[in-house]
Parts: C-alpha cells; sequence; structure tokens
C-alpha cells in the first residue's frame, strides 16, 4: 500500500482532529491581518451612514433566523447595531420568527453595554417578534406605528419619541434582513416591489450564490456574505464609525482613499492593543481636556523616542479610579484596542483563511491520490 | 457560580454531546438532539400563546369586547381538524382564506423574482461582466432546450452553458465549506473563548 492508497484508507476522525486544530490554533494564537472590503459591504455602510444624525431617517433590521446560524449571524448584527449607536443612526429591529427574539435582545444589549447614552424608545426600538411577514411588510409601506403598534416591551409605538418623523418607508428607507435561508425575500417582494425601500441582506455564505441575482439587478443595495462579510463590516466601523479625533467628533464619513491609506493599520489590529502613544502635541491636547488629571497622567507616562507613552495594563484599579471615567476611557482608547465582541469576525477569518488552505490541500492531495491510483490500476 | 457561567456550562456541555457524534453514534448526542427538538417545539407553543395568542385574541375579545374576532378565530381553529381523519376536510376553509395572501404576493413576486431580472438582463452589453452574464444566460438556458439535438455548433454553445453551471456549483461548494468552518468557528470561539476565557 503507497502513501496516497493509505490516504485513501486514512479514518475519517482523524480528518477531524485536523480540521479542529486548524481552527483552535488560529483562534488562540491571533496575529493581525487585513480584511479587504468589497462594494457590496461598502454600499450597505455608506447607505447607512448616509442616515447619520438625521431624525427623518432610521433603519431596520429583521433577524430571521435562530440560534444554529449566530456563528455568521450575529456578528453582522453586532456590528450594524454599533455602527447605528456609533453615528446616531435610528434603528429599528424586528424579527418573523419566534427563536430570533432573544437573540435581538442579546444582540442590542451586548453593544449597548459600550454606550451608556443609546437608549430604548428614542434611538432605537425593538419591535420583537411578529407574525404574518406579508401583511406587516405592506403595513409598514403605509404607516408604521399602525402596523407594529405595540413595541416588544408593550409601549404603544406612536408615544416613542424615535417615532417623530419617522411614518413609513419613506423616513424607514432601509431594511436589513440577516436569514440563513430566504433572506429579503419578504422585503425585496412586498416593501422593494411595492413602495420602493432599500433592501439589503446578511447571508449565511451557504446561501450567498442564492442571492447575487438579486444583488446585480439592483434589488439589494448591499448585502454581507457570511463570516467575510460580517468582518469588511467590523473593520469599516473601526476605521469610520468608532474614529475620533478633533476635526470628527462623531465619527468619519466612508472614504476609499482613507481604506487605502497605511494609518488605518493602527485602528484595525485584532491583537490586544495595551499602550496608549502620544505625539507631544497630542499629548498638550489631551491634557488640556482633563486638566485636573495632569499630575496623575504625567506621573504614568513613559518617554519611548519622542513619544508619549502609557501602558495601560501598568494602571491599576486605584490610578484608575484617580484618573477618572472620562480620562480613562480616553486614554483607553488611544490604545486602539478592539473589544473582543466587535472583533469576533475578523478572529473568526483567521481561522478561516488556515482551514480555507487546510481544505485547498486535502483536495489537491485526494486528486493526486485519485489519479496516481488509477494510473496504476490501469497499469494492473 | 453565575448565572452566566452556568448557562455556559450547559451550553458547552450539549456542544460536546453534539461533537461526539463526529466519533461515532452515541446515547449522549441522541439526547442532545431529541431535547434540541422538544425545547424548540415547547418555546415556540409557549412564545406564541404569549405573543400571538394573547395579544391577537385573548385580550381583543375579552378586555375590548371585539366579538367580531371571534369568527376568524373559529375558522382558524378549523385546522385543528387535520388531525382527525373523518374531519380533515374542514381544514382546507382556513387554508382557501390563507389563498388570498398567496393571490396577493403572485404579481409582486412576480415583478420581484421575475421582470426585473429580465430588465437587467437586457441592458447595453457595455462591460465585459455584463457580456459574460448575456451569454451565461443564453447558453444555459438554451442547455434546457431539449427539443432540438446537442450537436455540432449548438451543441458547443449548449457545452459552455453547463461550463457556466459547473463553475456556479464550484462556487456554491466553496461557499459551503466556507459557512460550515464558519459554524464550527463559531462553536469553537464559544467553548475556548466564552466558557474556556482563552480568547482576548
Amino acid at each position: 500500500m503507497n502513501f496516497f492508497e493509505k490516504l485513501q484508507a486514512l479514518d475519517r476522525r482523524y480528518i477531524y482532529i485536523v480540521v479542529a486544530l486548524a481552527i483552535i490554533i488560529p483562534l488562540m494564537v491571533q496575529y493581525n491581518s487585513d480584511v479587504v472590503t468589497t462594494p457590496p459591504t461598502e454600499n450597505l455602510y455608506q447607505l447607512i451612514d448616509s442616515y447619520a444624525g438625521r431624525s427623518d431617517r432610521a433603519i431596520l433590521i429583521s433577524f430571521y433566523h435562530d440560534a444554529a446560524t449566530m456563528p455568521e449571524l450575529y456578528p453582522m448584527e453586532i456590528a450594524i447595531l454599533r455602527h447605528c449607536f456609533e453615528r446616531k443612526v435610528k434603528v429599528f429591529t424586528m424579527t418573523f420568527y419566534a427563536a430570533g427574539a432573544p437573540i435581538i435582545d442579546f444582540a442590542i444589549n451586548t453593544v449597548k453595554e459600550e454606550y451608556p447614552d443609546i437608549q430604548s424608545g428614542v434611538d432605537y426600538c425593538n419591535f420583537g417578534y411578529k407574525i404574518m411577514p406579508m401583511i406587516t411588510a405592506l403595513g409598514m409601506g403605509d404607516n408604521i406605528a399602525t402596523a407594529i403598534d405595540t413595541d416588544a416591551e408593550g409601549r404603544k409605538l406612536a408615544n416613542l419619541p424615535i417615532m417623530k418623523d419617522i411614518v413609513n418607508y419613506n423616513e424607514m428607507n432601509l431594511i436589513i434582513e440577516t436569514s440563513g435561508s430566504s433572506a429579503g425575500g419578504t422585503w425585496i417582494t412586498y416593501a422593494r416591489s411595492k413602495f420602493g425601500a432599500n433592501v439589503a441582506v446578511g447571508v449565511t455564505a451557504v446561501m450567498a450564490a442564492d442571492m447575487y441575482p438579486y444583488l446585480q439587478s439592483g434589488q439589494l443595495i448591499g448585502m454581507l456574505t457570511g463570516l467575510k462579510g460580517a468582518a469588511e463590516y467590523e473593520k469599516l466601523v473601526d476605521v469610520f464609525a468608532a474614529y475620533r479625533d478633533e476635526n470628527f467628533p462623531q465619527g468619519r464619513p466612508f472614504s476609499n482613499e482613507i481604506l487605502r491609506d497605511p494609518s488605518i493599520n493602527k485602528l484595525i489590529n485584532i491583537t490586544t492593543q495595551t499602550q496608549a502613544v502620544f505625539s507631544p502635541q497630542e499629548y498638550q491636547a489631551f491634557l488640556s481636556k482633563y486638566p485636573e488629571q495632569a499630575v496623575s497622567l504625567d506621573n504614568l507616562k513613559e518617554d519611548k523616542d519622542g513619544q508619549v507613552v502609557f501602558d495601560v495594563t501598568k494602571i491599576s484599579a486605584e490610578q484608575q479610579q484617580e484618573l477618572g471615567y472620562n480620562a480613562w476611557t480616553a486614554l483607553n482608547k488611544k490604545t486602539y484596542n478592539i473589544l473582543y465582541k466587535f472583533k469576533t469576525a475578523r478572529i473568526g477569518m483567521n481561522a478561516q483563511s488556515i482551514a480555507h488552505i487546510m481544505i485547498f490541500v486535502f483536495i489537491l492531495i485526494g486528486n493526486i491520490g485519485y489519479f496516481v491510483t488509477r494510473k496504476k490500476d490501469k497499469k494492473v | 457560580m453565575s448565572f452566566e457561567t452556568f448557562s455556559n456550562l450547559v451550553a458547552a456541555f450539549f456542544t460536546l454531546c453534539i461533537f461526539s457524534f463526529l466519533y461515532k453514534d452515541n446515547p449522549f448526542y441522541q439526547m442532545a438532539e431529541q431535547l434540541l427538538v422538544g425545547i424548540s417545539v415547547g418555546y415556540g407553543v409557549v412564545y406564541s400563546y404569549e405573543r400571538i395568542f394573547i395579544p391577537w385574541l385573548y385580550q381583543p375579545i375579552f378586555i375590548q369586547h371585539k366579538y367580531i374576532l371571534i369568527f376568524p378565530a373559529l375558522i382558524g381553529s378549523l385546522y385543528l381538524f387535520r388531525f382527525s381523519k373523518n374531519l380533515s376536510w374542514l381544514s382546507r376553509y382556513p387554508i382557501a382564506f390563507s389563498m388570498m395572501g398567496v393571490g396577493a404576493g403572485v404579481p409582486l413576486s412576480m415583478h420581484a423574482g421575475i421582470l426585473v431580472q429580465m430588465r437587467q438582463a437586457m441592458v447595453p452589453l457595455e462591460t465585459v461582466n455584463l457580456l459574460l452574464i448575456f451569454i451565461g444566460t443564453i447558453a444555459v438556458l438554451l442547455y434546457f432546450y431539449f427539443s432540438k439535438a446537442h450537436t455540432g455548433i449548438y451543441g458547443k454553445f449548449t457545452t459552455i452553458g453547463k461550463w457556466y453551471m459547473m463553475i456556479g456549483f464550484g462556487a456554491s461548494f466553496g461557499l459551503t465549506v466556507m459557512a460550515r468552518i464558519s459554524l464550527l468557528i463559531g462553536r469553537i470561539q464559544f467553548l475556548v473563548g466564552d466558557v474556556l476565557k482563552l480568547i482576548k
């Protein structure tokens, strides 16, 4: 029995072990890698971003899935919600699937932890579980408050502050459906065809091939494809929506030039970042914002190559208290460390890349083995 | 032990039960599989009762006294006769009413699924992509036209359609692999990150 014959007779359980290791190791040994964004993701990001700060625009996220497809769809939902909360875009959520209801709560609460100012009924509203997709989708084209009536907490929708300036699809002009099956079907058929609403989808990779015709015909304005789509969106949020400086205190608008600029590398590192680095001018500006903490900050800083550096891991709990919440948060932000929940898809994509290489090698070896064995059999 | 830790441990246990099928079928896998089915149904029933039956039927009839809703409720309850051999014909009445929805959906589905797609296939061939889509559409459609033998130049052109489909199947396969690996990544992220706290 030669090498290839042995491989073909290999117990499949050894292959499972190799697959598991190919995923576990890159997850535990993290490394920074870039995720190249694609037009369907960028288009969706730009449309949502164009609603930033507007009271007469809102988006709806329809969670049409259960826990089984969460690994691919949940990071998308987190990234979109984060984008909305960062840029003050009104966001509604709902599901036509009973098992999707707790996922909405989970997603909103997970993101909201980092945004204490965001309020239910003001900045976002969860419609919860609704039945009869067709009737609901058509009804919302006339009046959302009438079609939905009450939100998931039982509050009358018409009385909520978020509904000010929001009537129907003219205002809630973008519907994003995340689904592992017939994503966007209801919305493309009823909201898009009849009312001209913009529709986008977040789908599991296995469904993407079915959705491309809708994307190509312009019925979908954007699409997030599986874990890759989620990773792309996470990156865009970090580079633009979550970006802060003097010129852009509420995040900056999308730009292809910025995406190509190497300076964004420090914004998208997925390994744990612990050092806040300031140029002398930046440090002076920082001190002027927090003059009462100047002495504490001066005691904590280190000078490295003409830069002012803080290692946040060396700052004790007492010292953090001394700095106060605002200064400590601002200092932490300067490390550009991304919270785990906001980089899940990108960490997953590292493992995905290794797994794909491994599968490619399997296919290659399998094919070589097949042809070698066939040639040998012919000779016999 | 916090509730979060406890729930994570329960989820980790059942994840490992399901993964144990990779070794071979066993009682732990079967228990987890059947629990999943049972819990899903139970959750669906309770949630539908709370979120549909109570606010859409019970409260309007008994609190707001909208007695007209009794008629659709009665018609809807005829669905339950599916379980009776002799009276299952009664369940056709609510189905007949739901056909109204199908009727409303057909024109809009035609628009979204056929007319817009056709319109997009009739645009000027200004880019290479559009040309490729045009050739692919015609070639694949002709491949499924069986009233003419696939021979000669016609046969060669339909073979192009076959190649288009092969490329499509390859793309679908690649995306399927990606999706399945993503699901595994999600579970391992849960086990290694949320349960063991080894990912930061």
